[in-house]
């Protein structure tokens, strides 16, 4: 297409994913000079995923990203991001686990990669705009700002991952599938003939394998250190030993199942311990409350502390009203009513109806 | 507009190549058959060697046809492995080699061979040094290019064969990127083996042959046919010999484009040191190719680059760790001593016979804006980060 007819250059970041393929093809439809990028993030060639079984980001998945991009004629390219990924996601990931804490791996490759790295890329490239396949929507302002609105589809809204982005730059963002429910994005890859239509929804962590996230952290970190995190579990709040435990990392609040115990009462993480490794056990009604600390709170807009805002505290938490309150350290959240296991190392994120507001990082 | 400045990648297509190949897809028969099927395409095979060994300076039966660099590269290395061994278990090697030579020695460590890597210097020379005192007659085989893919560094393989006589070692020459960007007579440098691939010289992929010197021990890799005097089994690529004889009478006229390829080449330079600040020549006080060009951009990503440059049509390539999966910056460049960093900053630009002038001129533009851009969005980003 010549320069003249087109909409502006989009750098868009292709995961080898059906969403990311569809946003690729209707960008090229839409009239925009399109890029495709992926990025290569870690070296696969110790995982075990099976052929077709795909994660985010296998190698195979930069294969299906080359083919949706040779299918649609746009240049492809793979960026090196394993050293950065390292150092800002996988890193940190195990840190958390180590430290008593479940960490959003996916935030952190947003905040670091996509919407930084790529971002780079984007202006290097002389790029209008930055896509990605997120289920995720923009709504331009009058004065030349802009918010994020949750997706079309509530089931795969992911806005919940964004609340860490620079607010300037989501002007130059797209997110072409974002007003779209997933069988569509499917009928579009169809009918663009593309490879991956059909694939696999992306569910877990894109750099575990099938092991599981214990296993992977097993295999990244030495026995020495992974002794180190060995426990007993105790009963709450009487403290009674029920047993020992192989490693906090093992361990996430509001567990249920794999705890170890040879009886039949339903008990539930309460609480981790990473100052002496204890792994707190009780019922389930102990899970709920209704206060939390934030850290690192990041705002995309204005937020009155007024206001009740609708929170997530969990990826697929449906979100529960709250209020904010400043604290010498950070906010206080107060919800109305008692959350199940709030865990530290996820986020709060807030949202004024669809529009998200920002949110920080929940503190143990 | 689409300019390719990549030669020492592969090289496209000669316009004669492209001529004969419907007539050269008529040689379809099998070279080991009787019959006039065969003869035909065996008379190719004959054609193609008898040109080759004229213009490189051997006999044509010290020519044996395989599938390019790689393969010779590691047949000959080794054939001497299994020849000599339970003589002779020390290698010799230079740091800069192409992956399958280094990668064949690192083989044969895991089986128990002695290899020791020779070091370049910054300015890409030899150490002829290192060379001299690990050298003994324990040491079956050299192995030194006789011009590197990344700068074009030409290294003195009349020496290597000096020093080599004196302990009995073979020598062998990967002169992959030598073949029609410089003259040199096979004979009268007297290496052993020399290995070639068709597509750097403007004929086609999964062709290629092997200079083995009357006398030198060797062994094919592939067991089970008689062709090429039982030293390379498998039906022969005939259509892809067939492009190389195209080639072949060309090498008379290496002398004469070299020196057009290197006023395409220093003109570049030149300007390119006028146009755009701090940038680094790498080794230009050493003997190089007369094609290639490598550099360092102070404060500019190679993958960028390379990128920006691909958008707007121009094909170069870069040592910097980047989309061909490779996770660290050019080995070579490292063994010469550069830092990671600065090989991330690097490209080569290597020329060709069809390039010209005026894509010189219009590549130096086209690669100051982009240098100009990366440089100035750098900038931004580190004053907005003391803001």
């Amino acid at each position: 297409m010549s320069e003249a007819m087109s909409k502006g250059r989009v750098l868009v970041a292709m995961s080898g994913g059906v969403d990311s393929s569809a946003a690729a093809a209707l960008l090229v439809e839409q009239g925009y000079e399109v890029i495709g990028a992926t990025m290569q993030v870690w070296d696969y060639s110790e995982c075990d995923i099976q052929e077709g079984a795909g994660t985010c980001c296998s190698s195979i998945d930069v294969d299906d990203a080359r083919s949706v991009a040779d299918r649609l004629n746009i240049p492809f390219y793979v960026l090196n991001c394993e050293a950065k990924f390292k150092a800002s996601v996988i890193d940190p990931f195990i840190a958390a686990y180590l430290n008593a804490q479940t960490p959003l791996p996916c935030v952190n490759c947003n905040t670091y990669l996509k919407f930084d790295h790529l971002i780079q890329k984007m202006e290097e490239l002389e790029c209008d705009f930055l896509a990605t396949g997120h289920y995720a929507q923009i709504l331009h302002h009058q004065d030349g700002t802009a918010s994020i609105l949750t997706s079309e589809d509530d089931w795969k809204d992911q806005t919940y991952f964004l609340f860490t982005i620079d607010p300037k730059i989501i002007p130059k963002l797209l997110f072409p599938v974002g007003h779209l429910k997933k069988p569509e994005v499917r009928q579009i890859a169809e009918k663009f003939g593309l490879t991956n239509a059909r694939k696999k929804d992306s569910t877990g962590i894109c750099f575990v394998g099938n092991l599981g996230y214990s296993a992977f952290i097993e295999s990244q970190v030495s026995p020495e250190v992974l002794k180190s995190k060995k426990g007993l579990l105790k009963r709450f709040p009487s403290g009674e030993v029920m047993g020992e435990h192989q490693g906090i990392h093992m361990f996430t609040y509001g567990q249920g199942r794999g705890l170890g115990l040879t009886f039949h009462e339903k008990l539930f993480v309460m609480k981790i311990d990473p100052t002496d490794n204890t792994v707190w056990l009780g019922d389930e009604k102990y899970l709920y409350h209704t206060e939390l600390e934030l850290k690192d709170a990041h705002w995309l807009r204005t937020i009155d502390p007024e206001q009740i805002y609708n929170v997530k505290i969990r990826y697929q938490h449906k979100g529960a009203p709250a209020q904010l309150e400043k604290t010498p350290s950070g906010f206080k959240l107060k919800f109305l009513e008692p959350q199940r296991a709030i865990t530290p190392g996820q986020a709060a994120v807030f949202y004024k109806d669809k529009e998200l507001m920002g949110g920080g990082w929940i503190t143990p | 507009m689409r300019v390719y400045l990549d030669h020492n990648a592969t090289t496209p297509l000669h316009d004669k190549v492209r001529e004969a190949a419907a007539q050269n897809l008529n040689f379809w028969g099998n070279p080991s058959s009787i019959h006039w099927a065969g003869r035909e395409s065996k008379n190719i095979l004959r054609e193609t060697r008898a040109c080759l060994a004229l213009q490189l300076g051997c006999q044509p039966l010290e020519i044996i046809f395989n599938s390019g660099g790689s393969e010779g590269n590691n047949t000959v290395i080794k054939s001497v492995w299994t020849k000599l061994s339970s003589l002779r278990n020390h290698f010799l090697c230079s740091q800069v080699e192409h992956p399958s030579v280094i990668k064949t020695y690192e083989y044969l460590q895991s089986l128990g061979a002695k290899v020791d890597f020779i070091p370049v210097s910054r300015a890409g020379l030899l150490d002829l040094d290192f060379v001299k005192a690990r050298m003994t007659e324990k040491t079956a085989l050299i192995s030194v290019m006789m011009a590197n893919n990344e700068t074009g560094h030409i290294f003195p393989i009349q020496e290597i064969v000096r020093l080599a006589k004196i302990t009995g070692t073979l020598v062998h020459t990967d002169a992959v990127q030598a073949l029609g960007k410089m003259p040199f007579h096979l004979h009268e440098l007297s290496v052993n083996y020399a290995t070639f691939s068709a597509h750097k010289f403007y004929a086609l992929k999964g062709t290629g042959f092997t200079f083995v010197k009357r006398g030198s021990v060797y062994e094919s890799l592939i067991h089970g046919g008689a062709q090429e005097r039982q030293r390379r089994g498998g039906t022969e690529n005939v259509f892809g010999i067939s492009a190389l004889g195209v080639m072949a009478p060309f090498l008379k006229d290496v002398s004469a484009k070299s020196l057009q390829v290197r006023k395409l080449r220093d003109s570049f330079e030149k300007k390119l040191l006028e146009t755009i600040p701090k940038v680094q020549l790498l080794g230009t006080e050493t003997d190089r190719l007369s094609n290639t060009s490598s550099f360092l951009v102070d404060d500019a990503d190679g993958e960028t680059m390379l990128m920006s440059l691909d958008l707007k049509g121009f094909a170069v390539s870069t040592g910097a760790a980047c989309s061909s999966g490779n996770p660290e910056p050019s080995p070579v460049l490292l063994a010469m001593g550069l830092t990671r960093i600065q090989a991330q900053t690097s490209l080569r630009v290597s020329f060709g016979w069809e390039n010209t002038m005026a894509e010189v001129d219009a590549f130096v533009a086209v690669l100051d804006s982009v240098v100009q851009r990366l440089r100035g969005l750098r900038e931004q980003r580190l004053v907005g980060a003391h803001v």
